[in-house]
């Protein structure tokens, strides 16, 4: 199978799809489990409060820390107790992509308004559309999670 | 002011509708999608676009709604619907209803 040129680093060997295409949700609501809401910063849903001509990493690292995300630099490793999310930017740093760690370690992408996949580690999906993992974030896993 | 659509215009919006989906597909900023050449030739075409945007959201949701707000300076989304795509389209082709865009 030739690599989808979208995402030159996917494989058959390194992701399957998790759903059917469905465009009703986008990578960040899928981040933070919600498949009711398009997600954008400042535009549609959360965070509501962000410039809306804003498209930076910024956007994306201010609605995760809304949600008591912390940087983690790139420390994209499974820690027990922990949920992380990788952030993505492309060409000029506007923030392309969420993906969330599942906790068997593997991630989780929603790819736009196509499918959802599981994905061995962030850079699986790097290198193309998504350009490539700026930042990594987590926050402790709470009892209603 | 509703228009009525000449086959060349409909010819080449759904020629570049067609284009910009298969581009944007695995897009989840809008910023990006709208950013699409083909996204902004659809914009360029002015007001003989908006009954072609409401038919498109009529037959599938999709994220035409940047388009229609810079092309008729009008947002008919309530609050309660944002971010919830089918509402979103439900709101706008309401609208275009109540301006007589489409039947």
């Amino acid at each position: 199978m030739d690599p989808h040129p979208d995402f030159p680093r996917l494989t058959a060997a390194n992701h399957r799809d998790t759903s059917p295409q469905e465009r009703r949700y986008n990578c960040i609501a899928w981040a933070v489990e919600d498949t009711e809401h398009w997600w954008q910063p400042g535009v549609y849903w959360r965070p509501p409060d962000w410039p809306i001509d804003e498209y930076g990493l910024g956007a994306l690292e201010r609605l995760f820390l809304t949600l008591g995300y912390e940087d983690c630099g790139m420390d994209w490793s499974l820690e027990p107790g922990y949920l992380k999310v990788a952030l993505y930017a492309s060409g000029g740093f506007v923030y392309t992509h969420a993906a969330r760690q599942l906790p068997t370690g593997q991630w989780t992408s929603k790819l736009g308004k196509s499918v959802d996949i599981e994905h061995d580690t962030p850079d699986a999906i790097a290198g193309g559309l998504y350009g490539e993992v700026m930042q990594i974030m987590k926050r402790a896993v709470q009892k209603n999670d | 002011m509703p228009t009525t659509t000449s086959n060349t215009t409909r010819d080449r919006f759904t020629r570049l509708a067609s284009q910009w989906k298969e581009e944007s597909v695995h897009m989840s900023n809008t910023a990006q999608m709208a950013m699409l050449r083909s996204y902004q030739q659809i914009i360029g075409m002015g007001d003989p676009a908006i009954p072609l945007l409401l038919e498109e959201l009529q037959r599938e949701p999709d994220h035409w709604f940047w388009a229609l707000e810079v092309i008729t300076s009008e947002n008919p989304v309530p609050p309660e619907a944002n971010g919830r795509i089918d509402d979103m389209a439900q709101a706008w082709i309401n609208w275009g209803r109540q301006k007589g865009y489409i039947a």
